[in-house]
């Protein structure tokens, strides 16, 4: 289990670095989208299986699929290439690698003091977070439905204004909202039958 | 990871990649609550992933309707060519 | 028996048998059709044209592998692989019979999803890979077919969760021995089966490949065994719904008199007939008629339903 893990870490580490270092925004889609999975493994080695499929289904499945929806829509292809790699020239990495670095630094001095290594992790199951999700993080729950609503009404509104025969842009957001707001529904699925 | 997705930020001018360098955050913090949570075996960390999840939707949904006005208007995906209030 | 040994024989055995099955339906689809529209279909290698299976296979497998010039090289080969992948590695956590299940998780029926939204990007992704106006097109209507009725197929499968108490596919089973789940979740069951067919994207609902307005779609670039896994991967993904509607809904291996295997295989070969039988007899509709109908019908519908279902499972609790 413990080496699936690093594994899966590494993987996820790697697949991010490529992502951003890709010119081709469909290679980058991909490569994030790899690294999506790999953190879902890693999810389900830290004992949150739920997580992990909610990553696989809502972000690999449904976000990054919007992407690549947009990416197409667009059409972005070989001609974009050319122009990214005009825009990103080697040397823009540095100043913000050494920020990162910097910060990376301090939280692995910040951990590696702390020192103990994690112990075999405890399974949190579902049931577990529907109970704490409806419980003390009800009010939770209800803004971040208010927080999709206003996104599904904001996206529809900023891809449709003054665009004729744009509405489509419009309605493919709103489906996010929607889509994502029906998995609100469907994480509260278990509650009822789990928690009697 | 957050360090990464900070980095494709700050690089990167297409907004297309700053849209996924956020997504790249957002699952890098998400990342970190769930191991929070897995460390001291409670839940919360996981609710607090689903609310990210949520986030990240919201974020997206938006933020590709930008990137296509973006598009629509400049027919390019600098964000630096709308830097200028007046569209 | 060593129980790995155990494990890995069930695991072959499932993976051939779903194989061999994917292969045959296409004789079966054809002969069916054929039946259906007062022809003869293949009738000519082997006895009932049987052998028909073996013939294709093998024009397919020497057929010349072309990847076009301009295509993302890349891309263009990861995409037919990853339908084929992702529809197998559902199939593992599928509860055939009591004995033969590869894995029984608590999150099967989310790991199904899962891995359909990511059969997604094969579609998606030969699409775009193809650098073709048609394909693109094609890529983008199943980009948003899927992804809409995906969100259906999610919530209509959630008050089989919510009887059963559990994601996992094996207790959704056990829970039916006295009804099965097609009785008190009979609206579930039709929004499960429309959102199924159009997550395999078959007749009515195959507008990303419709041949008359789009040239077959995504996969027009493709020949040889790409096109072949694109097949296959459809036929897998019939069989895979088949297989999910009679373990959701009609009660999987359970059934008197005959042993468990044959159970199950009854039922999913019924489906599989449906399944022909709807494109023998469906036409197409229009994409916009399609979206419209998902979003204005299916999602309130399958809200309902799941509303329901959950106030009443509530009552009996009380």
């Amino acid at each position: 289990m413990e080496a699936i893990f690093y594994i899966a870490a590494i993987v996820a580490v790697l697949a991010t670095v490529l992502t951003v270092t890709r010119l081709n925004p469909v290679h980058a889609l991909l490569y994030l989208t790899v690294s999506l999975l790999a953190v879902a493994v890693v999810f389900y080695t830290l004992g949150a299986p739920f997580m992990a499929a909610l990553e696989v289904v809502i972000y690999a499945g449904a976000i990054m699929v919007l992407f690549v929806f947009v990416v197409m829509l667009l059409n972005l292809g070989r001609h974009t290439v050319e122009i990214e790699r005009s825009w990103l020239s080697p040397g823009a990495f540095v100043g913000p690698a050494i920020l990162a670095a910097i910060l990376v630094g301090e939280v692995s001095y910040l951990l590696a003091r702390s020192g103990t290594l994690t112990p075999p992790v405890a399974e949190v199951s579902p049931h577990q977070v529907a109970l704490s999700l409806y419980g003390p993080y009800l009010l939770g729950v209800e803004l971040a439905s208010f927080l999709l609503l206003g996104a599904l009404v904001g996206a529809y509104h900023v891809g449709s204004r003054r665009a004729q025969g744009r509405t489509t842009v419009g309605s493919r957001s709103d489906r996010t909202g929607l889509a994502s707001g029906g998995d609100l529904v469907r994480t509260g699925a278990d509650r009822p039958s789990g928690a009697a | 990871m957050f360090a990464l997705g900070l980095i494709g930020l700050l690089v990167r001018r297409n907004l297309l990649f700053i849209l996924m360098a956020i997504e790249v955050m957002l699952n890098a913090s998400g990342l970190a609550f769930v191991s929070a949570g897995a460390r001291w075996g409670q839940a919360d960390g996981q609710v607090m992933f689903l609310f990210i999840l949520t986030v990240a939707a919201a974020e997206v949904a938006v933020g590709l309707a930008l990137l296509l006005r973006l598009y629509h208007r400049f027919h390019s995906l600098d964000v630096d060519a709308a830097s200028e209030m007046r569209g | 028996m060593n129980p790995v040994l155990l494990k890995i024989i069930v695991l072959l055995g499932i993976l051939i048998v779903v194989l061999t099955l994917a292969s045959g339906l296409i004789w079966l689809e054809r002969r069916l059709l054929a039946l259906w529209q007062d022809r003869y279909g293949p009738n000519r290698v082997g006895p009932f044209g049987l052998l028909q299976v073996l013939a294709d296979m093998i024009k397919i497998f020497f057929k010349e592998d072309w990847i076009p010039p301009f295509a993302d090289k890349p891309v263009f080969v990861l995409a037919p692989a990853i339908i084929v992948i992702t529809v197998l590695l559902t199939f593992a956590v599928i509860p055939f019979t009591p004995l033969v299940q590869i894995a029984d998780t608590n999150i099967a029926l989310l790991f199904f999803l899962g891995m359909s939204s990511l059969g997604v990007y094969s579609v998606v992704l030969g699409g775009w890979a193809s650098n073709n106006k048609y394909s693109l097109l094609g890529g983008m209507r199943a980009a948003s077919q899927m992804l809409s009725y995906e969100v259906f197929m999610g919530l209509s499968m959630m008050g089989t969760v919510m009887l059963a108490g559990s994601f996992s596919l094996r207790s959704i089973v056990e829970a039916q021995r006295h009804m099965w789940f097609v009785v008190p979740q009979f609206l579930g069951f039709v929004l499960f089966l429309i959102a199924g067919i159009a997550e395999t994207r078959r007749l009515p609902f195959d507008l990303p490949e419709a041949e008359s307005e789009l040239v077959a779609g995504f996969h027009s670039e493709y020949s040889g065994m790409k096109f072949g896994m694109f097949f296959v991967g459809e036929y897998l993904g019939v069989i895979l719904i088949s297989v999910l509607l009679s373990v959701l809904y009609f009660g999987g291996w359970q059934g008197p008199f005959l042993p468990p295997i044959v159970w199950i295989v009854l039922k999913t070969l019924f489906f599989i007939c449906f399944f022909i039988l709807l494109r023998a007899a469906m036409p197409r509709p229009r994409f916009d008629q399609l979206m419209s109908w998902g979003w204005k019908w299916m999602l309130p519908l399958s809200l309902l339903n799941l509303a329901v279902t959950g106030a009443v499972v509530l009552a009996m609790r009380r």
